[in-house]
């Protein structure tokens, strides 16, 4: 029965999923129940257990909830609190590692005629004024996996004041409407369009490892409710510090509820969405990641001190090191993919490059333009692979000339007023300003915050904006970005790494 | 002053740099990609009007290659060239609006430097700090600053506050006073006059009051003032750089 679960869930790659769901099953596993089961639709009433397997195209993934089962029913996460029926968990999927698949997107638009709630018009849509009930309207969420995420112009502080904004920003291209006529800078509403993050592993990102953030050169802010210090690693634009901050942001968004959330109801999301963890369970040959030696799979991080720099204490990806050495009684191709994934770990940590013209690194920070390091200079926390430090990075996932061409997407002209930006001058060219739309500062446009590495085999594509439609396809963005010159091995061992996280 | 007791010259290429002599200039800057793994680079920097080449890339904040550079330090009297250039052992590097055309050059033999963490290192927020020994009286911290900047410069401007913080924590003063300053009196440096924007005293000076209050310190006895002209001040932290201590924010306690 579950190995017809997964089969169904990823056709095309059945045969790789048959014998991992063969191994799960060896190893004790439940793989699940039915395909429809993977989907959470709000107030189901199910229990969330304390250990469910999930098939993915890189093995199994599995989501643990420490301290669990759980049952959903009446719990904010899980029950439908605004008109438009959707729940949290619509948008952050335990099948997906807590986040959401461009796949399960097309699953649930084909298996519901576009009627889930995940459609909903105000942002399961390209732009609300679009007719709802055509597939061509819901494209950046069936094809590329993307949310509408409406941002305030000018950009506001925590208290909703308005920022003075050191640039000014025109919409350049906008092929969903949603930046013109009602909308867009003119209209107080900016549109971009993301990736909903994963709401697992969260002791990891919000853990402060130390009280300065170097990129900006201050110590950390402080939560207006705690007074305590915020990590800066949980939304992509720095919007929310703090995951009651998220959800006031998220229930009068994307819930489209007129009023905040209650205080009893945040906690108990609090309480439940520190509880879970998600990550690669089985690798894609069929074997377990915490076998052989190693330490992969969420029980070991649900089990660990968070916020810890792989520079000065356990190395990041050190987890699959016993890996380096052959073991006896593996199939060769089971032997063949733990040692790649022992080489995509020291390539990972070990192969530097130049790195250079990224805000958040090179600048203003006193690193130097150029910059000679690896992957982990940035992704420097054990276990997790985000930034210990906020993560505010312009990769240049979302900047001209480094973004790779994105027609469905709007494009800003950015024209600082103040100094120019520090490495593209006086105007820039954006899909999304980032961190600018929340900061108002011209050097931080394009800078999207570092996420976790964890369960990505489950909620591809990647990037904010999801233009890497594989794991492939994120090492070839930096190959292209950083003129690295990684062999073809060297691509397909950080492949088979990033794939059992 | 330490050129005045140097007696040994360095000689490079054409002309001859003088250990424990302080050099200031303005320049565009050079990366040699020296690999010794993970920022291991070289910066250097050659001063036109001698035609010396120095090395500035012991300076907490690097150059950028696509901007000027503003290079202030003290001549080595002994390290080795690693990198291809006179080393300067305390320099700082500031960052200048004027454009360059990046440069690069490969290793040609130079090895570079095997990054090791410097000195000047925040340990991690969960590491208790050691109470720092009483009895606590009137004492100034100070933090310095690159050249019309006020951002708190990585391994170094960190540390140092970390090291105020602690000592403050302890302390209990009854009130802290901050004071900016900008080095605002014009000076020739590679043939033009440069001086400070008078406005980044405020900017530093409130920015250090908004970090006092981040870690910690009541909002309500923080003091923020700002002076323009700042003179050099002479202590261990400054290395010995009596320009770029001109850039700096004072600290003091109040008892």
């Amino acid at each position: 029965m579950g190995m017809i679960d997964v089969a169904r869930r990823h056709r095309g790659t059945a045969s790789i999923i048959l014998a991992v769901a063969a191994a799960a099953l060896v190893a004790g596993v439940s793989v699940g129940a039915q395909a429809d089961d993977d989907w959470w639709s709000p107030d189901s009433g199910r229990t969330f257990q304390a250990s469910k397997d999930y098939g993915n195209p890189g093995g199994i993934l599995r989501v643990l909830l420490k301290d669990g089962p759980m049952e959903t029913r009446g719990h904010p996460f899980f029950s439908a609190v605004g008109p438009s029926g959707r729940a949290c968990v619509t948008c952050h999927q335990p099948a997906d590692s807590m986040s959401l698949s461009a796949k399960s997107a097309q699953d649930r638009w084909d298996r519901t005629a576009g009627k889930d709630p995940l459609f909903a018009a105000y942002d399961g849509s390209d732009c609300p004024t679009l007719p709802q009930a055509e597939r061509a309207s819901h494209s950046l969420l069936l094809d590329h996996g993307l949310i509408r995420i409406q941002r305030p112009w000018p950009a506001q502080d925590v208290a909703g004041k308005p920022i003075k904004a050191d640039f000014d920003i025109e919409v350049v291209r906008d092929p969903t409407t949603c930046n013109s006529g009602g909308f867009g800078p003119d209209k107080g509403k900016i549109s971009v369009y993301r990736r909903p993050r994963p709401v697992a592993n969260l002791k990891y990102l919000l853990a402060v490892g130390f009280a300065y953030d170097p990129k900006q050169g201050m110590p950390l802010p402080l939560d207006p409710e705690s007074g305590k210090p915020m990590s800066g690693n949980l939304m992509a634009d720095g919007r929310a510090g703090t995951l009651n901050a998220q959800m006031r942001d998220a229930s009068s968004t994307h819930l489209a509820l007129l009023k905040h959330m209650d205080a009893a109801d945040m906690a108990r999301i609090v309480d439940f969405e520190s509880r879970v963890f998600a990550a690669q369970q089985i690798d894609a040959a069929g074997s377990r990641v915490d076998t052989g030696g190693a330490e992969g799979g969420p029980a070991k991080l649900a089990n660990s001190e968070a916020g810890q720099l792989g520079s000065i204490g356990r190395p990041v990806w050190s987890e699959f090191e016993a890996w380096e050495k052959p073991a006896p009684g593996l199939s060769p191709k089971q032997a063949a993919f733990r040692a790649s994934v022992a080489r995509g770990a020291k390539v990972f940590r070990d192969k530097t490059f130049l790195i250079s013209d990224s805000a958040g690194i090179n600048s203003p920070i006193g690193f130097g333009n150029p910059v000679r390091n690896s992957c982990v200079f940035c992704h420097n926390m054990t276990q997790m692979g985000n930034d210990v430090a906020p993560g505010q990075v312009d990769l240049g996932t979302t900047n001209q000339p480094f973004a790779d061409p994105m027609p469905w997407l709007p494009l800003f002209r950015i024209t600082c007023k103040g100094p120019p930006h520090p490495h593209y001058g006086r105007v820039i060219y954006t899909s999304d300003p980032g961190y600018a739309l929340t900061t108002g500062r011209c050097a931080d446009v394009g800078k999207i915050t570092l996420q976790s590495m964890r369960g990505l085999s489950a909620r591809a594509p990647y990037f904010s904006n999801g233009v890497a439609k594989d794991l492939r396809g994120v090492v070839d963005f930096y190959e292209r970005r950083y003129k690295i010159g990684y062999t073809e091995q060297e691509k397909q061992d950080l492949v088979n790494l990033m794939s059992v996280l | 002053m330490r050129a005045a007791a140097a007696l040994v010259l360095l000689a490079t290429g054409a002309g001859a740099a003088t250990p424990d002599s302080t050099v200031r200039f303005i320049t565009c800057p050079i990366y040699r990609d020296a690999d010794s793994g993970k920022k291991s680079g070289c910066w250097l920097a050659d001063d036109r009007a001698t035609g010396l080449r120095y090395d500035v890339s012991v300076s907490p904040s690097k150059p950028d290659w696509n901007h000027e550079v503003l290079v202030e330090g003290n001549v080595s009297s002994g390290a080795r060239d690693v990198c291809g250039g006179v080393v300067l052992d305390a320099v700082r590097t500031s960052v200048l609006p004027g454009p360059c055309t990046r440069q690069m050059l490969p290793a040609e033999g130079f090895t570079g430097r095997k990054f090791v963490l410097p000195v000047r290192n925040v340990r991690p927020a969960a590491v208790p700090r050691d109470t720092p020994p009483g009895p606590y009286a009137a004492r100034s911290f100070h933090l310095f600053f690159d050249f019309d900047a006020a951002f708190l410069i990585y391994q170094y401007d960190d540390y140092l506050l970390d090291e105020a913080i602690t000592w403050l924590r302890a302390a209990k003063p009854r009130a802290i006073t901050v004071t900016g300053y900008a080095a605002t009196i014009p000076t020739n440096v590679s043939g033009r006059m440069i001086a400070e924007d008078p406005a980044i005293a405020r900017v530093r000076a409130e920015k250090i009051g908004e970090a006092l209050a981040r870690l910690g310190i009541d909002r309500r006895t923080i003091k923020v003032r700002w002076r323009a002209a700042g003179g050099p001040v002479a202590v261990a932290e400054a290395d010995d750089l009596p320009d770029a201590s001109r850039r700096r924010v004072d600290i003091s306690a109040v008892f």
